[in-house]
């Protein structure tokens, strides 16, 4: 699903973000990207959805030579991968379900395929009742399901969350793991970037541990920290 | 694109319109405003240019006779004038056909020389074309050395006056469009920038959940090509209506100016008005377009 090799990212003011990293991922993983602020966590994210392209090495995604790949392939990259950010994105103006809805139009899918997609996903994440609200009139929780909601309606293999708890408390955090542990259990891989050392903890998921660019550790069914009694 | 994909475009394009009227507004007079001046300044072009050719083309010397010259002396000198190298064609106009002429020229207007009664106070002449325009000066003084001449005119210079004005009007109108084509582009241009930053997060978003550029880019483009042809429609709506007016009244009161007929080129001065607003739309996009390459 992902195979980086020695990847280096160095960006345009000459920071290098990521360096000579190797990754695995395969289909159907749930991987918890953990590390300090600026050990390269959104950079590697941002690479599986070419956002950003490698200096060096090469990212295939889902079979896509992300690194190659021609500007007017990047759509049909994307439309197989689904984002979450900290920060929701959602479209101030429109309600949860045009917010959702918005995604399937600009791929042109036809109008009754995207009323029962939209459905599905809003009861995949409980917001089934909430589709004519706005997004301030939601709790910062809700708005991150719908964020979910919307990065899932175009069905993915994969799913990237670049700290999707972030900005919520605990409780709405613990929510939006289990929804995405259960969107793993599904079929779709799952990668998430945290801070959150007690989620991961529980999760007892595959954890990719990263520093300064590099992979520190790599270990199945771990938690945050290295179990140093262990 | 789908339909409704031009539908969900359209949509998008009006509500930037909608978030901004004032904005559309201005950019929709500008354009209609430019492309007025700019067609009002062609019809008047065009129509100089219809004189100045009807005048041209009766460049003519014309020797007027005493009143007591005979017909015969007349008809003669005519054969001697026609001998001329430099002449192209000579006629006798005798006063009759004078008045004739002028009384056709005048039309419904032409009741003012009815109180002339019978008398006719113009004289009989000779009207003769030259071959080259420059031979002009010399034909007439040698027309005017004939017995029974008493005075030559020619047009040369009203022509070369008229030719003056063409050029002048050509310039200024032309100059003058451009300027209000420029300003209107940029104010164009400035609407469309003001939907793409209002629009950023929908941009980032369509390509998050992969949009096409295309399906990026067709909002914007949608955008352009409204504000422009909305002022294209009023412009050449207001150019092509006003000259079928204009037109007409001065066919009644001025019937002796060869006025060029609204039916061919009123026409296409009101399409070439249309294309202009659409492609002020079409480049205003073109030059926003970089702003959309990095959201
Ligand atoms: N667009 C950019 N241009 C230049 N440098 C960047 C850019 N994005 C990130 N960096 C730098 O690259 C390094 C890695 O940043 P990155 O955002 O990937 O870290 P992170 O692990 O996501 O951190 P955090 O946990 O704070 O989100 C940092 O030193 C950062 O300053
Ligand atoms: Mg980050």
């Amino acid at each position: 699903m992902i195979s980086m090799r020695r990847v280096t990212k160095e960006y345009p003011n000459s920071v290098i973000a990521l360096q000579d990293v190797d990754l695995e991922i395969g289909k159907g993983e749930f991987v918890f990207l953990v590390g300090p602020s600026g050990a390269g966590k959104t950079t590697l994210l941002r690479l599986l959805f070419r956002e950003e392209v490698p200096t060096s090495g090469s990212v295939i995604v889902n079979g896509h030579d992300v690194g190659r790949m021609r500007p007017r392939q990047i759509p049909f990259l994307r439309r197989q991968i689904g984002v979450v950010f900290q920060d929701f994105r959602l479209l101030p103006q429109r309600n949860v379900h045009e917010n959702i809805a918005f995604a399937l139009r600009v791929i042109e899918a036809h109008p009754r395929e995207i009323k029962r997609r939209v459905a599905q996903v809003l009861e995949l994440v409980g917001l089934s009742d909430r589709g004519h609200a706005l997004p301030a009139q939601l709790s910062g929780g809700e708005q991150q399901r719908v964020a979910l909601a919307r990065a899932m309606v175009g069905r993915p293999v994969m799913l990237l969350a670049d700290e999707p708890t972030g900005n919520l408390d605990p409780q709405n955090a613990e929510d939006m793991v289990r929804i995405m542990l259960e969107i793993n259990r599904l079929g779709t891989t799952v990668v998430m970037a945290t801070h959150a050392a007690h989620l991961v903890n529980r999760a007892r998921q595959r954890v990719v541990a990263m520093e300064g660019g590099m992979i520190q550790r790599d270990e199945l069914a771990a938690s945050y920290h290295v179990e140093v009694n262990r | 694109m789908r339909l409704r994909t031009w539908v969900f475009c359209l949509n998008e394009a009006n509500q930037n319109l909608l978030r901004n009227p004032v904005l559309a507004i201005a950019s929709v007079t500008t354009t209609a405003i430019s492309l007025l001046v700019l067609g009002v300044f062609l019809l008047l072009t065009v129509n100089v240019n219809a004189i100045a050719t009807s005048v041209e083309s009766q460049v003519a010397v014309r020797a007027f006779f005493a009143k007591n010259v005979p017909q015969s002396q007349e008809t003669a000198e005519l054969q001697t004038v026609r001998s001329w190298s430099q002449v192209r064609t000579a006629t006798l106009v005798t006063k009759a056909q004078a008045l004739a002429e002028l009384k056709k020229e005048f039309g419904d207007q032409a009741k003012v020389l009815d109180s002339l009664g019978t008398a006719n106070p113009l004289e009989d002449s000779l009207s003769v074309a030259v071959q080259k325009p420059q031979d002009v000066k010399a034909v007439a003084t040698r027309l005017s050395h004939l017995s029974g001449v008493v005075h030559t005119t020619y047009q040369s210079a009203v022509v070369s006056r008229l030719f003056a004005l063409i050029n002048d009007i050509r310039v200024v109108g032309l100059v003058i469009g451009i300027l209000l084509l420029i300003g209107s582009l940029l104010v164009i241009t400035n609407a469309i920038r003001l939907g793409m930053a209002a629009r950023r997060r929908e941009v980032a978003i369509m390509r998050l959940v992969g949009a096409t550029e295309s399906l990026v880019h067709w909002p914007f483009i949608l955008e352009g090509l409204i504000l422009g042809g909305i002022g294209a429609i009023v412009a050449s709506g207001l150019a092509y209506w006003s000259y079928v007016a204009a037109y007409h009244s001065a066919v009644r009161s001025l019937p002796f100016l060869p006025l060029v007929s609204p039916s061919p080129v009123a026409r296409d001065i009101a399409l070439l008005l249309l294309v202009l607003g659409i492609l002020l739309g079409a480049v205003g996009f073109r030059i926003s377009v970089r702003r959309l390459a990095r959201v």
